[in-house]
Parts: structure tokens; C-alpha cells; sequence
């Protein structure tokens, strides 16, 4: 693999990963957030 | 609503934006300072700013921790929790973009060498960390477990760090192997490295406003869910008739 | 308990040591797993000795480091809830608890060091070298151990975490142990100096001690 293959490997490693983590938090937020309106 | 929802979501347009901006001066930065070109560099416009926060996440984690144990504050406690979560990611994610990079360079996943190892011995601190607050249900039992084991973590971390160092430094091959890659001195190239860090620290503190306020969500939810009346298993359940006198 | 710290200290030592020997958990648990597990090594990776004089004190020290800090996890998880609530309303000094915990603890992790320690010089020819700093080691690695398993043995104290977490939350601060015992014992075979080590263990020790110290009340009254 030449160098920007590595670079692209990298940056969506980074970016993929990031944005898993980020909507991981965002979709939790968003399902506590029903549950509440539900019970409420 | 258009203000309630803009409320919520700058932080995810902040991460955007930082983000976006950080790509840009990363890919259009110079590949080569005094070597031939050299594309793989620019895996180190996120592999810094990763381990940076790896270790400015840790650092918060170790603050919020004094903090609670001084005040007995909730909210310390809230901090050092949202930033472990954040700091495990940031730690991994520093790990496995080092691993590329020595893949890369050196064709190998792992180099021995001391500062990816103290990384994944981190990792290992914050994992443990996390694992702890799993066990415990109380909020307040837990706050004050947790904030021990950050301090005695965070203490602990410098004394790892130099017997890690002191252990590589007596097996320095003729190859001086560098997992954090060659020292940038081209100004161009640092640039790409200074806003990368500071991107990352933008998205650090969004991810961490967001952190915290699915913790308040979560609390919210707890609280209501303990106040709930609910039907008893004893009214499902019918006393058995034994065929005696009652 | 209106005694002096040092008496409490005292007297948790001996509630230990007399239901370690009534109980026998080191003695017939801790120490025999560790002997397995050196013993599991070479059936595992080959049996040649120059491998086995190579990795010898590593597999040793490392077994210390896994195994050796249940030890410590014994102390802290058997005593129940009820016979802490009794030891705080006698009137027990948690940080006299937490110092008397963590020297019985030493007491029977330099027992396991030594027993564990004979089986190492027996399956992997481990030779014996620089006695009286190679005791200094072994005294300073049971103490650093002994405070590390017995404050995280109070802080994972009664949750349902089964018994993987004490060591799992020392294992990475016990590294600087690791390298400071391996690296000495090197340093010991070819005759170097190895104080720099040994003031970094003693460096872990200290740091632990304090810790321990200052947040045993704290814990307490979680």
C-alpha cells in the first residue's frame, strides 16, 4: 500500500470511528430522552 | 424550538466544522521537510491530537476526581465520568492510529517502544476505571469509589511512566524506533499539527457537553423510574389454597 | 476502641493472620495457582532450557504481579459488610485498618514470593543472586503490592464484581513494580547498580501509602 493509501486508512479510521462514538452518544441521548417523555 | 434546537446541536456542528477545517490543512500541508515526499506524515495530524486528548481527558478525569472528593459535589464526579468514556475512545483511538503508522513505517503493528506502551497501559487504567463504575448502582457509593481510583490512577501514571522509559532506554537499538513519528519542523507542517490539536480539543469539549448532558438524562430517568408506582409481584400472585382450615 | 493508631494496627494485623491460618486461603489457594501457572509456562511454550533460564524471572515476577495481589484481594473482600460496620462502630481507625490490612497482607505475599519463588529456581534453573538487595526487592514488591490489592480491594469492596476486578485495576499500576523488580533482578545477574529501581519502587510504595492513608475515612463513609 503506497502512502496515501496509509493516510486514507488512518483519516477513516479516525473520522469512522468518531463519528460511531458521537452518534453512539447522540442516538443514547436521543432514547433517553423518549423514555422520559413516555413515562412523564 | 429553533432556539431549543440549536442549543443542542452546536456541539455536533462545532465537531463538524473543527473537523472539516482540520482535514483541509492536513491534506494541503507539505508532505516533505527535508525527506522525499512523505505522504504517510499526515497520519500524524490526527495521531498527535488523539494522544493529546488521551492524556487531557485522563488529566480531567484525575481532576474531576480531586474535586469530588474535596466537595462532595455530584457534578465533579459527572465530569470525571464523561471524560473517562471520551478519554477510553481518544486512548484507543491514539493506539490504533500509532499502530498504523509503525504498519506503515516500519511494517510491523507493534514497536515495544515506550511511548505506545505507556498508551496502552493507560488504556488499560481507564478501562478499569469504567469497569468500576459498572459495578456499583449508587450514585454516591460509586462517585466516591471512582474518585479514589482516579486519583491513585492519575498519581501512579507518572511513576509508570518513567519506569517505562527508563526500561526502553536500555534496549535502544542501532534503529532509534519513534512511534510518534519524525519531529515536524517545517513551519507549514507544524501548522497542520497546531490546528489539528486544537480541533480536537473543540471536539473533545463537545463531545464532553454532550457527555454530560446524556448523564443528566440518565439520572432524570433513574429518578423518575425509582418514583413510579408499580404493581407489586405479590398482587399477581394468589395465596395457595392447602385444602385445611384457614 | 479508644487504643492507640499503632495497637489497632496491631490488632487487625493478628485478626488476619489467625484467619489466614484458620482459613488457609494463601496457603492452599494463592500459592498453589501460582505454582501451577509457572508450571503451565514450559508445557505451553517448550521446555528447552536456555528459553526456560531466559524467561524465567519474568514468568516469576509476572505470576508476583497476576497472582500474588489475590493475596491482598483476600483480605479486603472477607471481611462482610456487618463485620466492617462493627470494626467502624468499635471505634477502628480505617487508616489503622487499612495499614493493618496491608502489612498482613505483606506478611503472606513474602510468604507466596518465597514459595513461588523456589518453585521458579526449580522448573527454570533460576539462579540466586545478590542476596541482600534481591531480598530488598522482594520486601519492597510485597509491600507496594500488598497496599496496592488492599486500597483496591476497599474501593471494589462488596459490589458484585467477582474477583477479576482487583487485579484487573492493579495490573497496570503495577507496572512500575514489574519493571523495577525484573530490571533489578538483570541488574543483580550482571552486576550493575540497581538503585535507581529500587528508589522507583520505593517511590510506588510511598505514593500508594499515602493515598491509602488519606482516603481510607473517605471510603469508609461512602
Amino acid at each position: 500500500m503506497n502512502g496515501w493509501g496509509w493516510v486514507a486508512f488512518a483519516y477513516a479510521t479516525a473520522y469512522g470511528s468518531l463519528a460511531v462514538f458521537a452518534g453512539s452518544i447522540a442516538w443514547r441521548i436521543r432514547n433517553t430522552r423518549r423514555s422520559i417523555g413516555e413515562t412523564e | 424550538m429553533q432556539a431549543q434546537t440549536l442549543n443542542r446541536r452546536w456541539p455536533w456542528v462545532a465537531i463538524v466544522l473543527s473537523l472539516t477545517i482540520a482535514f483541509v490543512f492536513a491534506m494541503i500541508s507539505p508532505a516533505a521537510d527535508s525527506l522525499q515526499g512523505f505522504e504517510r506524515v499526515r497520519i500524524m495530524y490526527v495521531h498527535v491530537p488523539a494522544a493529546w486528548l488521551a492524556y487531557l481527558a485522563f488529566f480531567v478525569t484525575f481532576g474531576g476526581s480531586v474535586g469530588y472528593l474535596i466537595t462532595r459535589n455530584l457534578r465533579w464526579d459527572r465530569i470525571a465520568a464523561a471524560s473517562a468514556e471520551i478519554g477510553v475512545y481518544f486512548t484507543g483511538l491514539a493506539i490504533a492510529l500509532g499502530m498504523i503508522w509503525g504498519k506503515s513505517t516500519w511494517g510491523v503493528w507493534w514497536t515495544w517502544d515506550a511511548r505506545l506502551t505507556l498508551t496502552a497501559i493507560m488504556f488499560f487504567v481507564y478501562l478499569g476505571y469504567l469497569a468500576l463504575r459498572r459495578t456499583t448502582d449508587d450514585s454516591v457509593l460509586r462517585a466516591g469509589r471512582a474518585a479514589v481510583l482516579g486519583v491513585l490512577g492519575a498519581v501512579q501514571i507518572p511513576l509508570v511512566h518513567f519506569s517505562v522509559i527508563w526500561w526502553r532506554g536500555l534496549h535502544q537499538g542501532p534503529s532509534v524506533v519513534r512511534a510518534d513519528g519524525p519531529a515536524i519542523q517545517d513551519p507549514l507542517m507544524l501548522t497542520a499539527l497546531i490546528v489539528g490539536v486544537l480541533a480536537f480539543t473543540v471536539v473533545y469539549v463537545s463531545l464532553m457537553v454532550k457527555r454530560i448532558e446524556l448523564i443528566h438524562l440518565e439520572d432524570r430517568k433513574a429518578a423518575i423510574d425509582q418514583s413510579i408506582e408499580r404493581p407489586v409481584a405479590g398482587e399477581a400472585v394468589t395465596v395457595p389454597d392447602l385444602g385445611g382450615s384457614s | 476502641m479508644t487504643t492507640g493508631f499503632w495497637h489497632q494496627v496491631t490488632a487487625v494485623i493478628n485478626r488476619d493472620l489467625l484467619r489466614e491460618r484458620r482459613r488457609g486461603d494463601v496457603l492452599w489457594i494463592t500459592i498453589p495457582f501460582g505454582a501451577i501457572a509457572l508450571l503451565l509456562v514450559p508445557l505451553a511454550i517448550g521446555t528447552d532450557a536456555i528459553l526456560l533460564r531466559q524467561i524465567g524471572p519474568g514468568m516469576y515476577w509476572v505470576i508476583v504481579m497476576l497472582f500474588g495481589v489475590l493475596v491482598a484481594v483476600g483480605k479486603a473482600s472477607s471481611e462482610t459488610l456487618p463485620q466492617q460496620d462493627a470494626s467502624a462502630l468499635l471505634g477502628l481507625d480505617p487508616a489503622a485498618g487499612f495499614v493493618g490490612r496491608a502489612a498482613s497482607a505483606t506478611l503472606l505475599l513474602l510468604i507466596f514470593e518465597t514459595v513461588v519463588g523456589l518453585v521458579a529456581v526449580g522448573l527454570y534453573d533460576v539462579s540466586i543472586v545478590g542476596v541482600p538487595w534481591l531480598i530488598i526487592t522482594l520486601l519492597i514488591v510485597a509491600i507496594g503490592l500488598a497496599l496496592l490489592g488492599t486500597l483496591t480491594g476497599s474501593i471494589v469492596n462488596s459490589t458484585s464484581a467477582g474477583t477479576a476486578l482487583v487485579p484487573l485495576l492493579v495490573a497496570p499500576l503495577s507496572v512500575p513494580l514489574l519493571l523495577g523488580a525484573t530490571q533489578s533482578y538483570e541488574g543483580l545477574r550482571l552486576g550493575h547498580s540497581i538503585l535507581s529501581w529500587v528508589l522507583l519502587m520505593a517511590a510506588v510504595v510511598l505514593v500508594v501509602a499515602i493515598i491509602g492513608v488519606l482516603t481510607a475515612r473517605p471510603l469508609q463513609e461512602t
